[in-house]
């Protein structure tokens, strides 16, 4: 199990022309700024190609390509390195913007592209479910994200309405 | 070693704070870590013998 192995694979498929873009997202993306926390997954957020003479957008390439180099499938994911991944179209107009502005990090000469903490942030904030507010709150307790910035990325995503509840749910009390 | 809250939870959050400024490298290599032993715990058979149930204590009335 090696989850850089995951990140090299993923940037050679990058290279090879697989796929034109890559972001990691999720809990391994929450791990770039915040302590590291178990997960089972890795979510690699991507555009996907237009396969050749079709109109619709297919993860077939990114399958195939794989399953060449020796991945298995188990269901909607493909195991690289022991890592179940699961490949994720930009399901809204916050994703595509955060795998447009997602940043290069080193990990141990690898290079490693990236949601901005902001963006997770506020995609946590945006999806909702418990354990994404668990995960804005270790980014506010952190101090990890930049308030101007995320307040930013809030307003033109109309999210800001969905923040002052978080806040008054989670946050008005912090002695 | 202390029992006073305010202490244990600010030593929590030092040491999420230094795991958090550890190398990427090093962060990632305790997510595989972390995902075998989740895997290991979930694999384990749980056995009626092995749990652990609270008795209340008899009432002396």
């Amino acid at each position: 199990m090696d989850i850089k192995e995951v990140i090299l694979t993923i940037n050679r498929m990058l290279a090879d022309g697989v796929v034109d873009c890559y972001a990691i997202g999720g809990a391994v993306g929450a791990t770039f700024y915040l302590e590291p926390v178990a997960t089972l997954d890795v979510d690699i957020f991507v555009t996907f190609r237009l396969e050749p003479g079709s109109l619709l957008i297919s993860p077939q390439p990114i399958f195939d390509y794989l399953k060449a180099g020796g991945a298995t499938s188990e269901g909607e994911y493909i195991v690289i390195a022991g890592w179940p991944v699961q490949f994720l179209p930009p399901g809204t107009p916050l994703v595509e913007e955060a795998l447009r502005e997602a940043v290069v990090s080193d990990v141990g000469g690898t290079p490693a592209r990236v949601f901005t903490a902001e963006h997770l942030a506020a995609i946590a904030l945006q999806t909702g479910r418990a354990r994404d507010k668990a995960r804005l709150l270790q980014f506010v307790e952190a101090g990890a994200i930049d308030a101007t910035r995320f307040q930013t990325i809030l307003a033109r995503h109309g999210l800001v309405d969905a923040w002052h509840k978080f806040e008054r749910q989670f946050l008005d009390d912090t002695p | 070693m202390s029992f006073d809250l305010q202490k244990i939870l600010e030593s929590k959050r030092s040491l999420r704070s230094k795991l958090a400024a550890r190398p990427l490298a090093e962060k990632l290599r305790m997510l595989d870590t972390l995902r075998e032993r989740e895997l290991a715990i979930r694999e384990r058979p749980v056995s009626g013998s092995a749990i652990v149930r609270e008795v209340p204590p008899q009432s002396r009335i």
